[in-house]
């Protein structure tokens, strides 16, 4: 019963740092550190992190949402002066989007006869799937945050994540009910955007800081400082046309990126779902081969002639395709 | 009858030890609602809670429950796994080759061992996350968060150290 010593005598004891069990524990340290490189994780590490956040995320909603009601404690009287400058800005940009709603009105409409005519049959687009940040993480080594939808919710590792203002990251490590939001702002974090002015292209990449970098933009890049920079989809990871941010261009003369996201806290989150366009499995498209009429034996007079196609095996949209490409 | 007493005195050190760890675990990680871009790293919670029992309690401060706590700060986080137990590991061991804690009283004493712990613990910190993303990352946000860490550690050891005098004294 020795171990059962009062705590008040405990305290007296000298420090018991066993060598081979701190030994050992660096070692473990040490593997868990190499194995969990993000680019060559282990999978049995992706699925040991998924699993728990999927178990933490009880409890860290629980210590959410005190911190949210925090946020809105506060004088009466100082909510009802700030609603009121919310709703004055509202009726304001309200009057300003009534003429773009026309605009968009027009170009949904030119683009519904459009695939008409090239008998398109674009993918339904599929609901935004809303979500809470749990957590909120920053350092030199990651960007992230945890929010509460998994797999459950029809979330899948990659699919674009958005605050009202604009692209806060994609998703990686998703559980059953939790998935980590891995921000643009991250070290990892490789996005293809252009410049919606002149379509000049480039690569965001993050690296800890608050504007994260435009890189391989060409010798004589067409951008200029305010440009609006969103995703141009060639990277095959995000859709095409999802708002990231305004180029700026700081004291070293390099080009980046102030993020529209960063203008509000990155608390209630959006993920859309989003299918890569899987790649073209041969190079003669099956949908050919599938024509060409059987031939029958004794039938001599097919060889060579040509296979006019109906109009009908024009190439479908399969799905894989995702809205906004 | 001793045993009983011992056994009862000991539990709620145990609780105290395990909800501040939680909590402090649950403090690094919180959402605080800040603009990406206008918010600050978080003080390293636990290891100012971890040091604390550790000094109080030494017993109940065993590696395993450094290594623990560092791995659970590190998947709460989301940052490499085995950064933070590494370092908190190594700041331990290397603070720990003195034979005896020093007296909860020697409040200057303290600080400046956990200044160290805390120096050893960024720069491991540093060395294996840096290792993990294959190049060297720029330390600023972990000196940033270390400072913060050395700035709020005196409230926490003046209030540890007042509370030990009352035990001492009563």
């Amino acid at each position: 019963m020795a171990q059962w010593r009062s705590a008040r005598q405990g305290a007296d004891d000298a420090v018991r740092f066993s060598r081979t069990l701190f030994l050992m524990l660096m070692a473990i340290s040490a593997i868990l550190i190499a194995a969990d490189r993000r680019e060559d994780r282990v999978a049995a590490v992706t699925a040991f992190r998924a699993t728990f956040n999927d178990l933490s995320l009880p409890i860290l909603e629980a210590a959410a949402q005190p911190l949210r009601g925090l946020y809105n404690i506060g004088p009466w009287w100082r909510r009802q002066i700030a609603l009121a400058s919310e709703i004055r800005e509202l009726r304001q940009e309200m009057a300003e989007l009534r003429a773009w709603r026309d605009v968009a009105l027009t170009y949904s409409e030119q683009m519904r006869r459009q695939q008409e005519l090239l008998n398109l049959d674009p993918p339904m687009p599929r609901n935004r799937i809303t979500a809470w940040a749990v957590t909120e993480t920053g350092g030199p080594f990651v960007r992230t945050r945890l929010v509460g939808v998994g797999s459950d919710h029809g979330v899948s590792p990659g699919y674009p994540a958005l605050n009202i203002y604009g692209v806060v990251g994609r998703t990686i490590d998703v559980g059953a009910r939790s998935s980590r939001i891995l921000l643009l702002t991250d070290l990892n974090s490789r996005v293809s955007v252009m410049a919606d002015r002149s379509n000049a292209r480039a690569m965001l990449i993050g690296d800890n800081t608050d504007f994260p970098r435009l890189d391989y933009l060409g010798l004589a890049p067409d951008i200029r400082e305010g440009d609006r920079i969103v995703t141009s989809g060639d990277d095959n990871i995000l859709p095409r046309g999802l708002p990231i941010g305004e180029a700026v261009l700081d004291r070293r003369g390099v080009w980046r990126v102030a993020l529209y996201s960063s203008a509000a806290p990155i608390d209630l989150i959006w993920i859309w779902p989003f299918s890569p366009v899987s790649p073209p499995a041969d190079e003669v498209p099956p949908y050919i081969g599938d024509m060409v009429p059987p031939v029958s034996p004794g039938a001599d007079d097919v060889s060579g002639a040509p296979v006019e196609l109906p109009v009908s095996s024009a190439p479908q949209d399969d799905g894989t395709s995702g809205e906004g490409r | 009858m001793r045993a009983t007493l011992e056994r009862n005195s000991t539990w709620p050190v145990l609780t105290a030890i395990a909800l501040t760890l939680v909590l402090s675990l649950l403090a690094v990680a919180a959402p605080l609602r800040l603009p990406e871009g206008q918010g600050f790293p978080a003080p390293l919670f636990p290891l100012i809670a971890l040091f604390v029992w550790s000094v109080r309690h030494p017993r109940f401060v065993p590696p395993w429950l450094i290594f623990i706590v560092g791995l659970l700060q590190d998947l709460l986080t989301g940052g490499p796994l085995g950064m933070w137990a590494m370092a908190y590991l190594l700041a331990f061991a290397i603070a720990r080759l003195r034979s005896t804690e020093p007296s909860a009283r020697e409040f200057i004493l303290l600080v400046a061992r956990f200044s160290v712990m805390t120096g050893i613990a960024t720069l491991t910190a540093w060395a294996a996350g840096s290792l993990s993303i294959g190049r060297p990352a720029d330390p600023t946000s972990l000196v940033t968060e270390a400072v913060i860490t050395l700035i709020v550690f005196p409230a926490f050891c003046w209030l540890f150290a007042r509370k030990r005098e009352r035990h001492t004294f009563s």
